[in-house]
């Protein structure tokens, strides 16, 4: 059982649901290339009112559990009162209208966070065991993500079959898709 | 079927259940005598790989170790451990710990393998940690495995190094894009992360 394969599965299932109930769904990788972090976020970036999901099956954590995740940076350290940092230069802003490209994600993080906990109380209801609330991790995928982004990893990639994974794409698919269509309704402006 | 013959069958079936027992209990055995031996293994090649540092400083303290507390968080774990004064030894030697003697191999958080290759502490607080390639390519991937081995040693040094503030994680001297494929090391860890264990659902 390969892990990219499986997760290949899952996310066809859910595009299928999402495509069901009207949202159009780009896929970052439909078949077994390898695509860059920073391809997959261009690829979101390049859309307007985009949500982006990252699916991922997980070697270890308990099977049949589900976890969300938004990333989260590391908090900025408070200025000491010492020399060196009192003269330091501070950060320059980036030119108006600019992102900067490793820190996309930074002013979606509020609806990230929202988005991510819409989804992972749903998916509490279908995988016993799951956390209620989402989780803040660095995850790589979504930190050059400019628009709500999460992660959602499947625990895990070690039961016996590979059936068994792939039957958590149906609940899977339609915890995204209920969770979406709140986020939607929650916020003036959604993906579509 | 007569009475001969289901004495017959039970006969043999208690022979079978008594086999099996058996089999059973010689394989959970040889199980342990193999996590026994892999553990073992694992201590012998980490003190080869990174020998037990030793300051002039040293005093046995309770140092709080963060491994694993079952399969999605890290909780702190009080063992007696020469620390130095210097806060970068002490650091080293925390780690050394952490990676070296889990209470229990399912406790393990980073690779047996992995070892600290250098430490520094800048003035602002941060510590740059460079960790050798195990770290990397001996790491489970995913999100949950990747961020509980951080969390392991972010608040490890957190809780043990007065004047740390946040962590960098370099892999053989370099920075790396991420630790298994899935957390950012490109940029700092809080070693001391807002409290908060997520609610379970049952």
């Amino acid at each position: 059982m390969v892990e990219k394969d499986v997760v290949l599965q899952i996310a066809r299932a859910v595009r299928a649901e999402l495509e069901r109930q009207g949202y159009r769904v780009v896929m970052t990788r439909n078949d077994d290339s390898n695509v860059s972090y920073d391809d997959r976020a261009a690829a979101a970036n390049a859309r307007r009112d985009a949500i982006f999901v990252s699916l991922h099956v997980s070697s270890t954590g308990t099977s049949g559990t589900a976890r969300v995740y938004y990333h989260q940076f590391a908090a900025p350290i408070p200025p000491a009162p010492s020399a060196a940092v009192a003269n330091a230069k501070p950060e320059a802003p980036p030119p108006s209208g600019l992102a900067v490209w490793e820190e996309a994600q930074r002013p979606y993080l509020d609806a990230s966070h929202r988005l991510a906990d819409l989804i992972q109380s749903g998916l509490a209801q279908s995988f016993a065991g799951s956390p209620v609330n989402a989780s803040g991790a660095a995850v790589r995928g979504l930190r050059s993500v400019a628009a709500p982004a999460v992660a959602i990893e499947v625990s895990s990639v070690s039961v016996s079959t590979a059936d068994s994974l792939t039957a958590t794409a149906a609940p899977l698919a339609s915890a995204i898709a209920q969770a979406v269509a709140a986020f939607r309704q929650a916020s003036p402006t959604g993906a579509r | 079927m007569t009475p001969r013959n289901l004495k017959i069958a039970l006969a043999v079936l208690a022979v079978a259940v008594a086999i099996g027992l058996i089999s059973l209990r010689s394989l959970h055995r040889r199980i342990q005598h193999l996590s026994e031996t892999q553990s073992a293994d694992e201590q012998a090649r980490h003190e080869v790989l990174a020998p037990p540092i030793s300051t002039p400083t040293d005093v046995t303290l309770k140092a709080k170790i963060f491994w694993a507390a079952g399969t999605d968080r890290v909780a702190p774990v009080e063992i007696a451990l020469p620390l130095s004064a210097d806060p970068i030894e002490r650091s080293r030697q925390l780690l050394s710990a952490l990676s070296a003697n889990p209470p229990t191999p399912g406790q393990r958080t980073i690779p047996a393998a992995a070892v600290v290759l250098g430490f520094y502490i800048l003035p602002d607080g941060t510590a740059v940690a460079d960790f050798s390639d195990a770290l990397t390519t001996e790491m489970p991937s995913g999100i949950l495995s990747e961020q509980m081995a951080v969390n392991s040693i972010a608040r490890t040094l957190g809780s043990n190094v007065p004047g740390v503030r946040r962590l960098k994680i370099l892999i053989h001297g370099q920075e790396v894009d991420t630790l298994a494929g899935n957390v950012d090391l490109t940029g700092f860890f809080d070693v001391n992360p807002p409290a908060g264990p997520a609610k379970q659902a049952h």
